[in-house]
């Protein structure tokens, strides 16, 4: 797959500051020896002093975080605290909005999404996004599942099938699509539909996976097998999740961040943020005094 | 509100609802019921023998022997009546009796020259017979019926005349025998009135069975048949019996209309039943079946709309439509997509907007006048090609007047497709071209199929834009774009303004319009289908 590229080939590399003083762990096995967390895909997504406003008003102020690769990073926070800004500043979705702008920098593998020469194309076809509401196309499962691909280059059959094939299983819907994949994919639940697109997102062979919400529109079975499928993507992508739901962040996540009111108050390991948060925002926020 | 007062105001809404719906589809049967009921007496309806007759000689079509031997059956019943109306007309028209007698005369003079009479006996018996002439030729002129018999009778009498036996005057003495017949049975101070009144019945009688026997073929088709239909029969046999006078009963009032039975006309003459025979025994002379004569929809028609059908209207209507709807429906969708997907949000973009809702609501005629000028006038010259109207500058005409209805219709569709469409489709790293082609336009296509369905009744039915831009009311099925064509929205207009077509044809009036209006629902019908068959494939059933 295509690396993420700029236009200009001289690009310097861009060294991460981060104010918070995390380091990615390293697993180690019952025997005493390190199970190698290295991620095939070392794509790092860094905020440097990132902030986003819808005309007059503030999306995120003066973001400033690390992401690791291979790793689950949760954000958590109030309704309307720029959580899904954040995470559809990521891949440029915003874009699509009109009167907004972007001060500071977004790094996702060493190069400045909001750079002027970034490739749109090639970058979301490097980050794969998930959305709050299942949105698959009007058409059939596999058109769905091979829409990704086709807009890469891929028209061989017997190249596209056992890619639609394995994004299936990997989303953990081909046992029940399988039959007849020619259904349209406005036929099946909600559950499925969600699964539907988590394949679909999967298909281009992304290196980073952004989630936001993607379970709030589910039924809580439903909801299960999507966090036992981000259990087991995390194997190989970097996943980002935006939720609402503490518990969820706190089974599923690595790291989670808490934003308030467009500025990230915390970032740490999940397990020493739900059980001994540092600021007194986040603590008041876990233990349901607002938000 | 109390809920009292709410249940009933609902029910009362939902009642006016009820009840408007309900005057809409009363309204429309009032109106459309009518035109299709009476529209498809144009294709069932009963035919005579002079219909049949008629299929075979224009269109070829029908067996040949069956109409042979149904046209000598027709004859024969008819032949009464001719026998009748000839054998009193010759009583009334003198005229060419005089000159017969005249000729008789001359003839009987060579005759004499020949036989190399002497020349007093020549004179003599000129004389003589120049005499006898003179009184038959008086009493053919005379109006008084005993100077009539008086002169008959001398001339007769001559008969016995030695000198003329043999000679071609016995062919006056026949002549005035024959006369003296007919002089018993008429009265002659009304022969004036005769002549007027059976010229009146002729000319109904051709009407009625075509040119009477005897009578050179005419050269325009509608005068060869009689009544071609059992309705137009009932007409004309109305007209037969009853003679339509516009009196006056006052000296300010305006004429009063009264109908008089045409019998009294001829009291007393043997003219008078022929009008009790033609009465009871038209069907045998016109032998009606129930036709079903769906060729109408196929056929050609002679100028004058009286035999044929509307074959070439529908096909230039439909030219004319589809043309238009080639050009406009592109046209349309792309400029929609460009407004919402391209153009920003400034002064331009708005200007243009208030323009083309602006014109959706501009008269046709307007639209028509400037096809006119700009496409038949300017642009065709451009080309080095004639000035002159066609099928390609009326469809360019209508394509401009349905493009903001569906400019319109396109953007509401495709403004209404919700924008995780567009999200799922450019986070997977779609092109913005390619997201709208593979997503957006299959979303907002019902939307957009709508527009299509009321511009493809609009285009189907506009007169004033195709009128002076390439539609005709008489021409050929075209071969070419370049040529002119009639189509149904103007040949109705014509058959309303001409003379007195709609009212003697009603049939072809209400034919043309009810094959407009079932050829718009058979479009709609067919457009709506493919509407539901998206709307399905988008809702995923």
């Amino acid at each position: 797959m295509t690396q993420l590229q700029t236009s200009d080939a001289n690009v310097e590399q861009i060294q991460i500051k981060t104010t918070v003083n995390v380091q990615p762990e390293i697993e180690t096995n019952s025997a005493g020896n390190t199970l190698s967390r290295s991620c095939p895909n070392c794509y790092v997504i860094a905020a440097e002093d990132f902030s986003f406003y819808y005309g007059n008003s503030t999306g995120v102020k003066n973001i400033t975080l690390e992401m690791f690769p291979c790793t689950v990073t949760a954000i958590i926070g109030p309704s309307g605290c720029g959580k899904s800004t954040f995470l559809r500043s990521i891949n440029r979705m915003n874009d699509l909005i009109p009167h907004t702008r972007a001060e500071g920098r977004l790094i996702v593998n060493n190069h400045n999404v909001y750079d002027k020469r970034t490739n749109l194309v090639n970058l979301r076809q490097q980050v794969g996004m998930v959305f709050q509401k299942p949105n698959p196309f009007a058409k059939s499962i596999y058109d769905n599942v091979a829409y990704g691909p086709l807009l890469q280059g891929i028209r061989n059959r017997s190249r596209l099938d056992p890619l639609v094939e394995e994004s299936l299983r990997s989303a953990a819907l081909w046992d029940e699509v399988k039959d007849d994949l020619q259904k349209s994919a406005l036929a099946l639940s909600g559950g499925q539909q969600q699964r539907l697109c988590i394949a679909r997102a999967m298909a281009t062979r992304p290196k980073v996976l952004l989630m936001d919400e993607p379970c709030s529109a589910l039924d809580p079975l439903a909801t299960a097998r999507i966090e036992d499928l981000i259990t087991q993507l995390k194997q190989n992508y970097t996943i980002v999740i935006v939720t609402h739901n503490m518990q969820q962040a706190a089974r599923v996540s690595e790291y989670t961040a808490f934003f308030c009111l467009g500025e990230l108050i915390e970032y740490d390991k999940t397990g020493k943020l739900f059980t001994n948060p540092i600021k007194k925002q986040t603590e008041d926020y876990i233990t349901g005094r607002f938000g | 509100m109390r809920l009292l007062i709410r249940q009933l105001w609902d029910k009362f809404f939902t009642g006016s609802a009820v009840v408007s719906i309900l005057l809409m589809v009363l309204a429309l049967v009032l109106i459309l019921g009518p035109m299709l009921v009476r529209g498809g007496s144009a294709v069932f309806f009963r035919g005579t023998v002079e219909f049949r007759k008629m299929q075979l000689a224009l269109y070829n079509r029908g067996d040949v022997d069956e109409i042979t031997t149904e046209s000598a059956e027709v004859e024969k019943s008819r032949q009464v009546i001719f026998d009748t109306l000839n054998h009193f007309r010759r009583g009334i028209e003198t005229e060419h009796l005089i000159k017969r007698a005249r000729k008789f005369y001359r003839d009987y003079g060579d005759q004499l020259r020949q036989q190399n009479t002497p020349s007093e006996q020549y004179t003599l018996l000129r004389s003589q017979a120049k005499k006898i002439r003179n009184k038959l030729c008086d009493a053919y002129e005379s109006e008084n019926k005993n100077q009539v018999l008086e002169n008959l009778d001398f001339v007769i009498q001559q008969q016995d005349n030695s000198d003329f036996k043999g000679t071609l005057l016995e062919e006056l003495f026949v002549l005035a025998q024959k006369y003296k017949k007919v002089v018993q049975s008429i009265d002659l101070t009304r022969r004036e009135q005769y002549a007027q009144s059976l010229n009146e019945v002729q000319e109904i009688l051709r009407q009625l069975f075509g040119p009477l026997p005897g009578e050179p073929t005419p050269s325009l088709a509608l005068f060869q048949y009689g009544a071609t239909r059992w309705d137009l029969a009932q007409k004309y046999l109305h007209r037969l019996l009853w003679k339509e006078e516009w009196i006056q009963i006052a000296p300010d009032k305006p004429l009063v209309r009264r109908e008089l039975e045409r019998k009294t006309l001829f009291a007393g003459t043997e003219l008078e039943s022929i009008f009790d025979e033609v009465q009871n025994n038209l069907p045998v002379m016109l032998q009606p079946h129930p036709t079903f004569y769906w060729q109408y929809f196929i056929d050609d028609h002679p100028p004058g709309y009286y035999f044929g059908g509307v074959g070439p209207e529908i096909i230039g209507t439909l030219l004319i439509t589809l043309i238009s709807m080639l050009v406009a429906i592109p046209l349309g969708i792309i400029s929609a997509a460009y407004l919402i997907e391209c153009a920003g949000e400034n002064i331009i973009v708005r200007v243009i907007r208030t323009c083309i809702n602006t014109l959706a609501g501009v008269p046709s005629i307007v639209f028509g006048l400037f096809g006119l000028a700009f496409f038949v006038l300017y642009v065709l010259p451009r080309f080095h090609m004639a000035s002159k109207e066609c099928i390609l500058t009326a469809s360019l005409t209508l394509a401009l007047l349905v493009l903001p209805v569906i400019i319109r219709a396109s953007e509401e569709a495709i403004r209404s497709v919700p924008r995780t469409y567009k999200e799922a489709s450019l986070a997977l790293g779609a092109g913005r071209f390619r997201t709208f082609v593979t997503v957006t336009l299959p979303a907002a296509a019902p939307g957009i199929l709508t527009g299509i369905i009321l511009s493809v009744s609009r285009a189907a039915g506009e007169t004033a834009p195709i009128l002076f831009t390439g539609a005709v009311a008489f021409a050929e099925v075209p071969r070419s774009l370049l040529q002119q064509t009639p189509a149904l929205s103007i040949g109705s207009y014509v058959i309303a303004t001409s003379d007195n077509v709609g009212m003697n044809l009603p049939h072809k009036q209400y034919g043309m319009v009810m094959t407009l209006i079932v050829l718009i629902l058979c479009l709609n019908i067919f457009a709506i289908w493919i509407r539901s068959r998206t709307s399905k494939k988008l809702h995923g059933y």
